[in-house]
Formats: C-alpha cells, structure tokens, sequence
C-alpha cells in the first residue's frame, strides 16, 4: 500500500476520538429527538392499523432463517433497516487490536424478533452482508421492511427499501426504486410482495441514496431454488443423479450437491468515516481499499462462524456470513457469484478447480431455441449488479484446501494491510 | 434536483413545440432514435468547439461534431444510414488540432482525401478530409476521433451509426425476426474528466495527462441524469440534442442500442426486467444467421468501451400474482392488445374435479404456454361469458415441465370457495381480480418518488400528498435505467444524477394512455 493510503488511515484514527466526543454530544441531544419521533409513530399506530412496526405474513412462520411457514409456497421474512458497526479484517477485537470499527447502514433479520422488540433488538443491529433471502420457485414471498432509524446519525431521517434486484416482471410499486415507487419511513413497515416465477441468483440492496445506501453496506444474497429440485437428473455425487439445481434444465447440467453465495464488494473506509462523523460525502473521490465476500476480508472470510461483535453496536452480532466453501472430493459445488461492488468490476478465479459457468443474471445459460451456453472458465468477471453460477465438479481432485480470490490482485488487501481481501478457502475433504 | 424535474414535466406538456425551432427538414419518428439520416449519400460533419450543460450548473467545454454547420454536439450526430448504401463522409475543421474520424466495424472504410495520419487521414485546422464506407451490414457502430482519440472523445468527438437492414427497416435491427421491435432507444455510455477540459480549454493542451484521469461526470447520450429526461433538442441544452427517456407500452418490443463510448465498463442495469442481448458490435448473436439462438437474458450488461451492444426489452407484468390494473374479478378486461393483454390463455378442464381435489387436468392446445414451472393464479368457471357468477380461484403448478396435470397449491382463494367443476367447465390463467397481496402503510410512513403515480396499479390514480409525486404520464410504471457502478450516479460530486434514465411503462389501451411519445427526431441531412 502507498504512502497515501497510510496517511489516510493515520489521520483517521486521529480523528477519530475527537469526533466521536462530538457524537455524544449529538446523541444526546437528538435521542431525544428520536423518542420523540418513535412515540408519535406509536401512539399513531393506535389509530391506523397500518403504521408503527407491522410484519404481514398470511402463514404461521415456521422456519425464521429460511421464512418458511406452515403452507408449503408461502415465505416471509422481516428486515429491517438502519445502522450499526462491522470489523474490517484489520480492525480485529481486543485484545489483538484496537476496539475501532466500520460504521454501516444495513439490514437486520428481524423475523426471530417479536414485534414489540424490533426497534429494540435491530437498532443498530445493522448487519453485513445483509440476511441472506433463498425461497424456492412457487413462493409467494411476503418480505417486510421496517426503519428502525439510524441510532448514529439521528440527523439523517432516510427513508430504506429493498430493491429485490433483477426481480421479471417487477411492479413499481415493490421496486424499491425510491423515485419511481414509495420508501418506507423511520417508525414503519412496508411489506413487499413477490410472486416467484423465475429461479436463479439474484441479489438484494436498498435503493435509497443509492450511492450512499450501497456503499454503507445495505447488500445481500438472494437466490430462488428451481422447481426442478427433488427430480433425480445429471450425475452428482457417488455418481448418483443430482436432486438439487441451479436452474429447471431439464438434463441435470446445473445439479449439484452443495452450494455457496460468494457476494462480492468493497468499501471505501473515509465514505464510511465521512457518514459517521456528519461529514460531506466524498462521491467523487470514492475509492474502494476493502475488498471483501460476504461482508468479511480474507482471513476473515474463512472463519465458519459469526465474528467478534463490535462493542460499538452493543456487541451485536453483525457479520454472521461465512465464505468458506467445504464439501468432499467428488461433490458438485454451486457457487451462486455476485457483485454489488460500487465501484469497481471484479474478476473471480479459483485455483486447480476446473469452473463452469451454467447461469448468468438469475437465467440458465441457454439461447431461445435450446443452444447450450453455458461455457468451462477459469475467470468470472462482474460488474455491480450482476451475477454468475458456476458449477464446481471436483470429481478427480487432490484433497486439500483450494482458494477463490479476485484476480484483481491489488483488491487482496484489507486496506493498508498487503494481504487478504477478496479471498476465500475452498475445503475439499475426502 | 426536485424543482428541476418539476420543471421538466412542465416542459414535457408542450415540448413538441420545440420540433419547430429547427429549421431543417425534421421527420418526427415514432420508433426511431434520434438522429441525422441523408437524402443524397452525403453527411458534411464539423469539428468544433463549444459548451455542454452539467446538472450541478457548470458548462464544459466541448470539441465536437457538427451537422453541417449547426450547432457542436455531444455525443456526435448518430448517423441513420441503409445496409449497402455507400456514404461520403465530409469532415471540415474550425478546431485548431488536425481531426479526423474512424469507423469500427466498417470494413470498407476508406479515407478519400485528407493529410496523413496515425490511424487514418485528418482534416488539418481550417481544412477537410473526406470518407468513405459501405454499410455493408447492419446494426450499431461507433464512431469517433482517429487523431489523438485518448484525448478527442474524451473532448467529444464520438457518435453512432445506425445501420438499418435491407429488409424490414423500420421494424428490425436485423434482418432477423428475432431483432424486430416497436420502438428503439439509444444509450451511449461515456464519462468525464472536467479538468482535461479547463486545460484543453486554456490552450495548456501539452499538461493534459490522460493516464492521471479522474471521471466525476457520467453520461447517456451526453447528459446526465436529470437531464437524461428532457426532450430531444431541449432549447437550454442546444449542444446535447438527444433525450434517453424511453417510453415503452405493456407488451412493446425494446430495442435498446448501447454504446461504449468512453474509457471505462459501465454495468447498465435495466430495472422492470430482463433484456434480452441479441447481437454484440453489429453482429446478431447467432449459430445461424437467421434466429439469435445466442442470445443472453441479463439484467445488467457490462458495455465495454468501444463495444456496441443491442438488446430487446419487454414488460407484460405476466404472472404478478395480483392483479396489475386494480380490477374487481366483475371489471372489464384489459384485452385485444396482444402481449398487452391481462395475459389470457384460457383453456377446458379435462375431466372434472371434486371439492377435494387436488390437481387437474387441462385440454391442449392452451397448456403449453401456461408457465412451464413457475406457480400461477388462474380461475374455474362453468359455462359461457368470463368469469361466470359461479367461480373458484385457484394456484396451480405443473407436475412436471410439458405435462397439462397440474397440482393445485391452494383452492378457494380471494373469498370463492372450492367446490366441484365439470368435464368442460372453463379454465383461464390471469392475475385479473387478484387483490393487493399485502396492506400498503399509510401515506404518513412512506416517502413518495417523484415519479409515483400514487397507485400500485398501472393507469390508477391514487390521491397524493400535497407536492409529491404526480410526474407520471398516465399513471404509468416507472423504472431507473442506470449503471450499477453506484459511484456514477453522480455528476461533480452531487447525487443523484449522472448515468441514469428514467423508462415508463404504460397501459396498453390507448383510451387510458393516449401515448403520445416524447418526440423522436429524424434531422434529414440536406
Ligand atoms: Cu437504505
Ligand atoms: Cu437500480
């Protein structure tokens, strides 16, 4: 890393005690605000049925992670929006290193959450990724969003949604896209609705200030599982015929046996910085220096479980999203690639494992009169909001650990830190 | 940003006024980009300078190609030519650096007169150089400054060329029936760096450094959004001609022709649905030459610079699971529209069903273009005119991928009641009569776009707040178009604006949506 870049991280950590004295200042004053707003919402959902924290589900949930309910097609889940903390990989907990960690706006899986805790339990309780959303083709998916508010930017009355991106056939009015549809505002739930016609891998973010929203970390996987799954077709495993797939292929060449959600995207540290500290925000010079899947750079990416909460979010746990792939020689892997990077595209390549990439934009590779396009890759690249599945067929294969990484090879980095990044592990076990 | 587009709107109720404020010979297209076509196989283009409008109120200064002797424009005048036709390109110079232009993808591309260059023949300052190509294929194509074009298209001179087929012109990107569409929208990506400009501008053109370069400006055919969404030939912008405003009715055929025109990949992101990319520099993606069996459904596509890339998008609202025009199940139908229709595939029950039972089974012909997996609504009614007094709503899925049985997710939806139908009885797949899903919150606790029709219903009204939204011809649907590198939708620093359009999707029946089109003009070159 250049000169440059450790200056920047230098004056931070300067900064960075002087302005968060000034953030105390300002949470005392605007806490007040806050309830205020909060108790107005409250007792106003007295009087309309529809307002203060509302989460529409015709089912009885089941299922909190995965939204299943006790009917077979339908799924909900409750997000929230709002803010709170995550580590970068050069930001690790005590006693290591220092206790400073990146401030975010995110998404936080309220569907564990009795109603009347939810403001509660997610302020602050933003996490990165984002909840990961799969239902199944056949879903009707009831998604509710409420604001929570932003607990450190008390200033800042934004409104969220969820753009469930790439979404056919998508009304305007559960877009997401905030000009062309309604956002939900501090104190309220907005349920969207979606009726899932199309399997494949898709992603998730609010479209709020989109810049601003994106880049602060409101980013998460979203797949839909095929109708096809539970029909024995193509060859997995111990040569048995694969009963889970990418897409209805009618041959089996999606079928695999585990599958992953590799998200990729960056954060530029002085935009997060800027936001927390009530600063102008510098989109012009925004610059991404932490690569990262899932939420996490490498190393912390492979670690299975959930990391170290931040103390600044009262320890919530905010980054709950692993990247570490495992599976046992002779398995198929389905990696379900995405980007929602800001700034920057991505190459994606995985070393000594052959790729196939069979999905492209939530769509089985295949032309209109059947022609197969699916095609062998040693590279994936993406753009923001795009997304790519790649099937991993490991039959053949050296037990061992093999790795994902960005082929942007500056991008293997944790900010100043010349190592990490936008890595991963890739277990194969015999 | 708000009084701006308030503005805009305003604008939009009489800008075919503006239509006349040209005094060439302009042919309003319904279908077509706008663009320069010629009567006699000749353009005469001219390089100059001059100065575009950016939405955080700077102007810039420009170099670009000029109709004759009109106005500098950026991006440079799309040219509208038909396959085989020989054009003769004459290009004079009023700028003080030798010009000149290159065709990509143009095979015959000769360059006639002119003094020697690197990569062709340039005009020197005050003099001409003069091409020649045959458009021998068509499709879209680049165009751009062979002189220096590190710096030339960085200043403006680069543009389009629209080759139409031989066959089916006005209709067909190609001349497969795979490319054939309504209506056709041009969206050339490019970014900017204001301070090679000011350089260019205060004659240090030898300080310029072109590796050092840092874009805050992103543009769709030369403005950025929300300017994107002003009319063609808006009198405030006299140097940026062309709007990206696409206006599409439920069912159209898209055609979207994007362009590459600066130095950096853009992921153009359509929101409403996929595209489907059918053919890459002027080339149909194809096997065959006849059909795009290559074709790609995507929701985004990295335009590459230099790239050219034509994608067919199209919006039904097919399979919603509720009813997108608001109607009660006794409503007319929204129908004789074709795609536009309420998605009507009625069929027979074969066989009869009990209360209790749980799949059914159809007569063919109509299975097959029910949804091959994805679960559906559909409606059971016995006897003659849709949707009889007696009726059940059900939700079905197909047993397998061909098959007409079909298992019933859940009968007696929506207040009817499952009961027992008839060998016969009527059956039809449609979203018509199906409520709202879910309770929207009161206006309190949302935030209205400005391009909110205040309805979830396509055509509806609905009452708005006092100053919101309202900015929705018809009560259409409304969908961001825009690169997905988020840092772009940014002009100088300001968010939002730059690379990001506005499309709006409208309701088919003319009696609700007269669709009187932002004008698209035809300039034919004299
Ligand atoms: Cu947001
Ligand atoms: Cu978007």
């Amino acid at each position: 890393m250049n000169t440059i870049q450790n200056n920047m991280k230098k004056n931070m950590k300067d900064n960075r005690g002087t302005i968060r004295k000034e953030r105390l200042r300002g949470l005392v004053l605007w806490g007040g605000v806050i309830m205020a707003v909060w108790m107005l919402m409250v007792s106003a959902s007295d009087v309309l049925a529809d307002g203060g924290v509302n989460f529409q589900c015709p089912a009885t949930i089941t299922d909190t992670t995965l939204g299943r309910t006790d009917d077979p097609y339908i799924a909900c889940k409750h997000l929230t929006g709002g803010d709170g903390y995550v580590r970068m990989a050069d930001q690790p907990p005590p006693p290591d290193g220092n206790a400073a960690a990146t401030y975010i706006f995110g998404f936080c899986d309220a569907t564990a959450i009795p109603v009347e805790n939810v403001m509660d339990d997610c302020l602050l309780g933003a996490q990165f990724a984002a909840p990961t959303l799969q239902i199944n083709e056949g879903d009707e998916f009831y998604l509710t969003l409420t604001n929570v508010g932003m607990n450190v930017r008390p200033d800042l009355f934004d409104p969220h949604t969820v753009h469930f991106h790439g979404f056919p056939n998508a009304a305007a009015v559960f877009d997401g896209e905030p000009m062309s549809s309604i956002s939900i505002n501090m104190g309220a739930s907005l349920t969207y609705y979606y009726n899932i016609v199309e399997p494949g891998t898709y992603l998730y973010h609010c479209h709020v200030e989109a810049t601003e929203h994106m880049q602060m970390g409101m980013l998460g996987n979203l797949y839909v599982h095929p109708a096809q799954d539970g029909t024995p077709l193509g060859t997995c495993a111990q040569g048995n015929p694969c009963t889970k797939f990418a897409y209805n292929d009618g041959d089996g060449l999606t079928g695999y046996d585990v599958e992953f959600p590799i998200q990729i995207s960056a954060f530029d540290p002085l935009f997060h910085l800027a936001d927390e500290t009530v600063q102008p925000l510098p989109f012009a010079d925004m610059l991404d220096v932490y690569p990262m899947i899932n939420g996490r750079g490498y190393p912390d990416t492979v670690n299975a479980g959930v990391l170290t909460p931040p103390a600044e979010n009262g320890n919530k746990n905010s980054q709950s999203v692993s990247s570490l792939i495992s599976a046992t020689v002779g398995q198929k892997i389905l990696v379900r690639l995405s980007s929602v990077a800001t700034i920057d595209f991505f190459t994606v390549q995985i070393l000594g494992i052959p790729m196939r990439v069979v999905g492209r934009d939530a769509r089985l590779l295949r032309g209109p009169t059947g022609q197969d396009l699916s095609y062998a890759a040693n590279s994936v690249t993406l753009g923001g909001g795009e997304t790519a599945d790649v099937i991993l067929d490991t039959t053949g294969l050296t037990a061992g650990t093999y790795f994902l990484y960005t082929a942007n090879l500056n991008h293997l980095s944790n900010f100043t830190e010349d190592f990490g990044g936008m890595m991963t592990e890739i277990i194969l076990n015999n | 940003m708000n009084r701006k587009l308030n503005n805009i709107f305003k604008y939009l109720l009489v800008s075919s006024a503006v239509l006349f404020l040209v005094a060439v010979w302009i042919i309003p297209a319904r279908a077509a980009v706008d663009g320069v076509m010629t009567s006699n196989l000749r353009y005469t283009l001219t390089a100059k300078p001059g100065y575009i409008s950016v939405p955080d109120g700077n102007s810039i200064y420009m170099w670009g190609y000029a109709v004759g002797n009109g106005n500098m424009q950026y991006p440079g005048p799309t040219l509208i030519v038909n396959q085989f036709d020989t054009i003769t390109i004459t290009l004079n110079n009023e700028l003080t650096v030798p010009v000149s232009i290159v065709f990509p993808g143009q095979t015959s591309a000769v360059a006639l007169s002119g003094s020697p260059g690197l990569l062709t023949k340039e005009a020197l300052p005050g003099g001409f150089a003069q091409y020649r190509f045959t458009a021998s294929q068509p499709g879209t194509y680049i165009y751009y400054s062979g002189t220096m074009p590190e710096l030339q298209t960085e200043m403006g001179l680069v543009g389009t060329i629209i080759v139409r087929p031989n066959s089916n012109p006005l209709t067909r990107a190609y001349s497969s029936a795979s490319s054939s569409f309504d209506r056709e929208y041009l969206y050339l990506l490019t970014e900017m760096d204001p301070a090679v400009h000011d350089l260019v501008n205060k004659g240090k053109m030898d300080q310029v450094d072109t590796t050092t370069y840092h874009p805050v400006y992103w543009f769709v055919n030369g403005r950025s959004l929300p300017d994107t969404l002003l009319p063609p030939l808006y009198p405030t912008l006299p140097n940026q001609p062309y709007s990206a405003s696409p206006q599409i009715r439920v069912g159209d055929r898209v055609l979207i022709r994007m362009v590459g025109a600066g130095r950096d990949l853009h992921p153009l992101h359509l929101h409403g649905n996929h595209h489907q990319l059918i053919a890459r520099d002027g080339r149909l993606l194809s096997t065959t030459g006849t059909t795009a069996d290559l074709a790609e459904m995507l929701f985004s596509t990295s335009v590459a610079p230099g790239q050219t890339f034509d994608s067919i998008f199209t919006w039904t609202g097919e399979n919603l699971g509720w009813d997108l025009y608001g109607h009660a199940l006794t409503d007319p139908l929204v129908s004789g529209f074709g795609a536009g229709d309420e998605v009507f595939v009625q069929t027979t029950l074969n066989g009869g069903i009990t209360g209790g039972a749980t799949q059914l089974q159809i007569n063919t012909p109509a299975a097959g273009s029910w949804p091959a997996t994805a679960a559906f609504r559909a409606i059971i009614w016995s006897g003659g005119g849709f949707p009889g007094s007696a009726r059940e709503v059900v939700r079905l899925k197909r047993t397998s991928p061909g098959s007409s049985t079909f298992n019933i997710l859940s009968r007696g939806r929506e207040d009817t009641s499952a009961s027992a139908w008839l060998d016969g009885d009527s059956i039809v797949y449609t979203d018509h009569g199906g409520p709202m899903p879910v309770l929207l919150p009161d206006q309190q606790f949302l935030t209205n776009g400005m391009f909110w029709s205040g309805s979830p219903f396509l055509g509806s009204t609905a009452p708005l707040p006092p100053g919101e939204g309202g900015f929705n011809p018809y009560n259409g649907f409304f969908f961001m178009w825009h690169s997905h590198s988020e840092k772009e939708l940014t002009s100088n620093n300001i968010f939002p604006g730059g690379m990001a359009t506005m499309a709006v999707v409208e309701h088919p029946d003319p009696a609700i949506a007269p669709f009187s089109d932002i004008p698209h003009i035809t300039i034919v070159a004299p």
